[in-house]
């Protein structure tokens, strides 16, 4: 079998994920992803969408290390996942960020206590990681909140808390999954700009979503996936990235 | 490089630390119910050890006084008794003779009986025999040195009787090692409730901060990362427990103290001793490593659940 580490036809050199024919399924025996080929470059952003239970969370654990597939190969920032041993997935998570729908923040822990464990990991000096923590919520608009809990937030406020956390270690690439399910309209906007916005700075972005006004909004490459097939691949004209 | 490696070993450490203590902070109740239960547990182990050493030390005290009483048969010459305290201080095991004679065995017995020196006054002759009162080498002061250095004796020509203490010796020594096995019967089993009280006390603190593992597991959070924290909140309980147990026990060796020197000073002329340092640092640290091995066998659990 040939390796994805070597060279796959059609697959450009300065990809940050490749997948190659990757197949998932489940223990009882749905199939969550079947013969899924993508390359996403650095620096670009995606919109991944399509109806429920479709495969895209799926397709998001399978790019941070959280699932294994069955069939495949995923290359994700050069590193074979399908390959990984388990001590190798950290290292490369700390070089991707995650964003949740419920945005997953500890209740008991303040703004800044929140966004600063992703740099705990790192072993990040305590002050370097007040600088960190207070230049990416002052990049966010959170820095007023710092001291706050996550309850006293608003939906917003606490998904831009969130993703502070997934962008304080400078990631390679972003990973969204329906980051604005559980926020109204003009906080949508106002969240996808910020995403949007990391991947001008060069993060490559992957953003699951089955809003399709998102995707309309801001014309990106969208991927669509319908029963664990990739059934379309959109480049907007004049938009590669 | 290297100083930029243990900076951020120390970093590490530091979060390790804080992370513990935020944990116990969390679940105090549990925790604090799970260190005094260790340090119950503790209380009852140091206590049979404390009884064991105290012992033991007691022996050590008695075998500077264990010698043994050859009587001499009555027809034995004063030369051939001389010749025969020569052969026994010459016997292996043997520290001194000392030579008494049946006048100073009488002499002995008067000033020892007191008012019921009367009792002798019908006496024709002296009933007493000589004898050698013989000292062991300090290796040979145990219930093997008195019987090894008594069967040696008993075999030469002229000896009639010998006492020793060796049955007390054996008796007392056997009641130290009933006490030991109790103590390590009892220690084994409590040290197994302690595993138990701290993996669950533990594997609580895992479930109840399943998300905080989550998040640390998401940001790319290492096993080794996730799980020291709980390691060493393991250890900290497990060492505050033995801390306790030790300020326990010696609050009540200082209470039980005075009653138990003027008994035991009448008698061998020693005190009890407690815990010296390093003892008392062993105490603690058995503690931490129960606890060690308690939340490592929770992590072992929790994580694979």
């Amino acid at each position: 079998m040939r390796g994805v580490g070597s060279a796959v036809p059609g697959i450009g050199s300065d990809a940050a994920i490749r997948m190659y024919h990757v197949s998932k399924s489940y223990m009882a025996g749905t199939t969550a992803l079947s013969d899924v080929s993508l390359e996403l470059a650095k620096g670009e952003m995606v919109f991944l969408t399509g109806p429920s239970g479709a495969g895209k969370t799926t397709l998001l654990k399978l790019l941070f290390g959280a699932e294994r597939p069955d069939e495949g190969q995923i290359v994700v920032l050069g590193r074979n996942i399908a390959r990984l041993g388990e001590s190798a997935i950290p290292p490369l998570r700390r070089r991707i960020g995650v964003v949740f729908q419920d945005f997953k923040l500890l209740s008991s822990r303040t703004v800044a206590e929140n966004v600063a464990l992703a740099l705990h990991v790192t072993a990040c000096s305590p002050q370097k990681a007040r600088a960190r923590v207070f230049a990416i919520l002052k990049q966010l608009g959170l820095q007023h909140r710092r001291d706050h809990y996550p309850l006293a937030l608003s939906g917003g406020e606490q998904q831009r808390v969130a993703l502070a956390r997934a962008l304080v270690n400078e990631p390679e690439i972003l990973l969204a999954d329906e980051p604005t399910g559980n926020l109204d309209p003009d906080l949508t906007v106002d969240i996808m700009d910020l995403i949007a916005g990391t991947a001008l700075r060069g993060t490559s972005v992957v953003v699951a979503t089955h809003e399709l006004e998102l995707v309309k909004r801001y014309r990106k490459r969208t991927l669509r996936i319908e029963g664990g097939k990739l059934i379309e691949d959109v480049r907007p004209l004049g938009n590669a990235r | 490089m290297r100083n930029s490696i243990w900076l951020r070993g120390f970093y590490q450490v530091l979060y390790f630390v804080r992370s513990a203590f935020r944990g116990m902070w969390a679940s105090r109740l549990t925790s604090g119910v799970a260190v005094l239960t260790i340090g119950v547990v503790l209380v009852l182990v140091g206590a049979f050890l404390l009884l064991v050493y105290n012992m033991e030390e007691l022996i050590d005290e008695f075998g500077n006084e264990l010698q043994i009483t050859a009587y001499l048969d009555a027809d034995v010459s004063s030369d051939a008794q001389r010749d025969l305290a020569a052969r026994v201080a010459a016997l292996p095991g043997v520290d001194e003779v000392n030579q008494v004679s049946p006048e100073q065995a009488l002499e002995r017995f008067r000033s020892s009986v007191g008012s019921g020196v009367r009792l002798l006054e019908g006496l024709d002759e002296n009933p007493l025999p000589a004898s050698l009162e013989i000292s062991l080498s300090p290796e040979q002061r145990s219930a093997g040195g008195l019987a090894a250095v008594s069967v040696s004796i008993e075999g030469l020509e002229g000896i009639a009787d010998i006492r020793s203490g060796r049955e007390w010796v054996e008796g007392y020594l056997r009641a130290i090692s009933l006490v030991r096995t109790i103590g390590l019967g009892l220690g084994v089993i409590l040290a197994l409730a302690t595993l138990l009280i701290v993996a669950n006390t533990i594997r609580l603190g895992i479930i109840s901060r399943s998300d905080e593992l989550e998040i640390l597991s998401l940001v790319g959070a290492s096993r080794g990362f996730i799980r020291a924290p709980f390691l060493l909140e393991g250890v900290l309980q497990g060492g505050a427990g033995g801390a306790i147990a030790l300020a326990i026990l010696f609050a009540l060796f200082e209470l039980a103290l005075p009653g138990l020197e003027s008994g035991l000073e009448m008698i061998v002329g020693s005190a009890p001793r407690f815990f010296s340092t390093s003892e008392s640092i062993m105490v603690v640290g058995g503690g931490a490593a129960l606890g060690l091995i308690g939340s490592a066998g929770a992590l072992a659990a929790g994580f694979r659940s």
